[in-house]
């Protein structure tokens, strides 16, 4: 199988080191991709679940943006409702009437939902949401997962890291994934001091697998959070509308205080959203929060056309039956070369690697690849699929990764 | 522990073992030191000691007390010593009265060469011999202090803890110089070379881009993606490797 080339974006990137802290920065940054040399930095144009990058290289995305893309590159009814909005109006002095009709709709859609608030990205609202639990029970502190991602403000990140403070986490208390007993430890610990529990509806780290909820584990952190009055907040940015519509605490049966939403919202327009229930609508108009942009139309239109296309195909049916598939037939490709190939969390955002070298480093040979035979696997984070995603790109993924296991089998010997 | 304590256990255990390269690559040093038969060892009041033996043309860094110093060197602060270190305080001598000329005259010209090696100036890189001793000192500097500051230094002592066990390899390419520093239950030790198995590594390109990337001219992201820079494995090791080494500057360069 050909593989690709990547002079263009090299000569890209070249130019952008000069003029561009590390060149891309953030979660888009090529250094996680290992070997960066296998991938591609800049793209040129996207269309369903296929970009190409600016060599002209074709690729299945199996990163979707890193979750934003939902339903699939520039797809057409939710382009088009934001172009309407775009001609009418997008950034003006007031907010469009659209703003009405999409908390209307969330309210409608997730179950817990009384109001919803909006904002342009997820740590607008995991910050907004702290700060509403702190208003709300007059308390300090929040408890976090160990290794979740809830964005880049000081209060979410970790002492350490450059540019953050020890102090900037004195509030921030972090107990491992479905350790119950580890939270009712911190709530006995730290009485009356407990403001929000916040976390995703399931663990998924990068480097690791990720972690379904133990049985029982919401309903036990629901029922503590109710008994000692501290506001549960989910973190629903990456996996909301992909496990279900109604929010991914429906998914596993239990009800939050608060959700948060980004990713799949908007189809890849700069669009975040808070819902919460009656109980906190005041405490929330309360806490002055706000920005430039989080009263543009055209994402608010965007965002509604999105879940309404979404509820119309049952889109986390959609995406769970591909990942399903795809998920049993790398595995099955995999063992046909001898290698296990580990796939958790939910098939609509699966995390894969490769079991038998702990090191990770067969694992991100095979993901690199892939890659340059067209099927974008990145092996350091979960993965998305998209209601676009069709039977034609499974198979073309099924043979490049079957290419690809061949091609490290023969690197190594 | 305080800052003056880290920097003095930076001083002896990251810094000081590099008479032992110097010895072994600088010709005028070879030379200078052949026939020196002689222990100094230095030692801080309840603080920090290591002593440096010459014999037979080697030089050899220890940590702790020797047996047997010919000349003990002492500090009564972890300051005290750091101020040496400086050039601008002198020890106290308990032993070895005899040999205080020998070391304001010969063993300072060690030592002002070392510091000639670790401090690279535009004109001294122009020198592929001081590029190579200068790469190859930092690159044993940093292991070393990795190990330091994962003991005392608070941000360090946080980052570490969260690592996973296992070793960490940094080779420059092709054939250059390899540490591997061991990571295991919150703790770090660096021994020079390759490892057989590490859970994760970083090849720098040449010994240039290593020399720039150890001199912390180079930004890691953009030398990674553009690839003068390979990292593989379980690189959140090395990323938190690299949050230690970003912490020596708020000791060594102060
Ligand atoms: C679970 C989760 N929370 C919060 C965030 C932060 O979102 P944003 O990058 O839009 O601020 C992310 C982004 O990846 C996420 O995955």
């Amino acid at each position: 199988m050909k593989t690709y080339t990547y002079t263009e974006s090299q000569k890209l990137f070249q130019r952008a080191t000069k003029v561009i802290p590390c060149g891309i920065y953030g979660h888009l940054s090529p250094a996680p991709l290992i070997p960066a040399d296998a991938y591609p930095f800049y793209v040129s144009k996207a269309l369903g679940s296929r970009f190409w990058d600016v060599d002209g290289n074709e690729f299945i995305d199996y990163m979707c943006a890193y979750g934003p893309m939902v339903m699939g590159y520039n797809y057409k009814p939710v382009d088009d409702a934001a172009a309407r909005q775009y001609a009418q109006a997008n950034c003006v002095t007031s907010p469009g009437p659209v703003m009405v009709e999409l908390a209307e709709k969330l309210v409608d859609v997730v179950s817990i939902a009384d109001w919803a608030f909006f904002a342009k990205n997820g740590n607008d609202v995991t910050t907004y949401a702290s700060m509403v639990a702190r208003k709300a029970t007059g308390r300090k502190k929040m408890v976090l997962i160990k290794g979740g991602y809830h964005g880049v403000a000081p209060w979410a990140q970790t002492f350490g890291h450059h540019g953050i403070l020890e102090e900037d986490g004195q509030n921030t208390i972090r107990i491992p994934w479905n350790d119950f007993e580890a939270f009712k430890k911190v709530v006995d610990q730290h009485p009356n001091d407990i403001a929000g529990f916040m976390a995703t509806p399931y663990h998924h780290p990068t480097f690791v697998d990720n972690e379904m909820p133990a049985p029982g584990y919401w309903e036990k952190v629901e029922t503590l959070c109710k008994a000692k009055g501290i506001v549960l907040i989910v973190d629903d940015i990456r996996c909301g509308f992909r496990l279900d519509m109604r929010g991914s605490h429906e998914y596993f049966g239990f009800k939050p205080d608060l959700v948060c939403f980004c990713k799949a919202i908007g189809n890849g327009y700069p669009i975040s959203a808070l819902v919460g229930t009656d109980a906190l609508k005041n405490d929330a108009a309360k806490v002055f929060y706000t920005g430039s942009y989080w009263f543009s139309a055209a994402p608010m239109a965007a965002a509604l056309a999105t879940l309404n296309e979404m509820e119309a195909i049952n889109g986390p049916k959609v995406m769970t039956e591909f990942g399903e598939k795809l998920k049993k037939g790398l595995v099955d490709v995999a063992a046909n070369h001898g290698y296990d190939l580990k796939v958790t969390g939910h098939p609509a955002m699966p995390y894969l690697r490769i079991t038998d070298d702990p090191t990770l480093m067969l694992h991100q040979n095979w993901c690199a690849e892939c890659t340059k035979r067209g099927a974008f696997f990145s092996s350091h984070h979960n993965w998305f699929v998209s209601t676009a995603h069709t039977r034609e790109d499974l198979d073309r993924t099924l043979e490049i990764a079957d290419d690809a296991f061949l091609a490290i089998k023969n690197n190594n010997e | 522990m305080n800052h003056d304590l880290v920097l003095a256990n930076l001083n002896l255990y990251a810094v000081l073992p590099n008479l032992e390269e110097l010895v072994r690559h600088d010709e005028e040093m070879a030379l200078l030191t052949r026939d020196w038969d002689i222990c100094i060892q230095f030692s801080v009041l309840r603080g920090p000691s290591a002593f440096v033996e010459f014999k037979n043309g080697t030089c050899t860094v220890g940590r702790g007390k020797h047996s047997n110093p010919t000349v003990k060197l002492f500090f009564l602060t972890p300051g005290h010593m750091n101020k040496m270190f400086d050039g601008k305080s002198q020890p106290v001598p308990l032993k070895g009265f005899t040999k205080l000329g020998f070391l304001a005259k010969e063993f300072s010209k060690l030592t002002d060469r070392m510091e000639y090696y670790l401090k690279p100036t535009e004109d001294s890189l122009s020198n592929p011999d001081f590029v190579f001793l200068n790469t190859l000192m930092t690159m044993h500097t940093a292991g070393r202090a990795v190990s330091e500051l994962a003991l005392g230094d608070p941000v360090g002592k946080h980052v570490v803890q969260g690592m996973m066990d296992g070793s960490l390899m940094m080779k420059v390419l092709p054939e250059g110089p390899a540490i591997t520093i061991n990571f295991k239950n919150g703790r770090a030790s660096m021994q020079k070379g390759e490892s057989a198995n590490p859970m994760a590594c970083m090849f720098l390109k040449n010994m240039e881009i290593a020399n720039s990337l150890l001199n912390q001219k180079l930004d890691a992201f953009s030398a990674i993606a553009g690839g003068d820079v390979m990292i593989r494995g379980q690189t959140p090791m090395l990323d938190a490797m690299d949050l230690i080494l970003d912490r020596i500057p708020h000791y060594l360069d102060a």
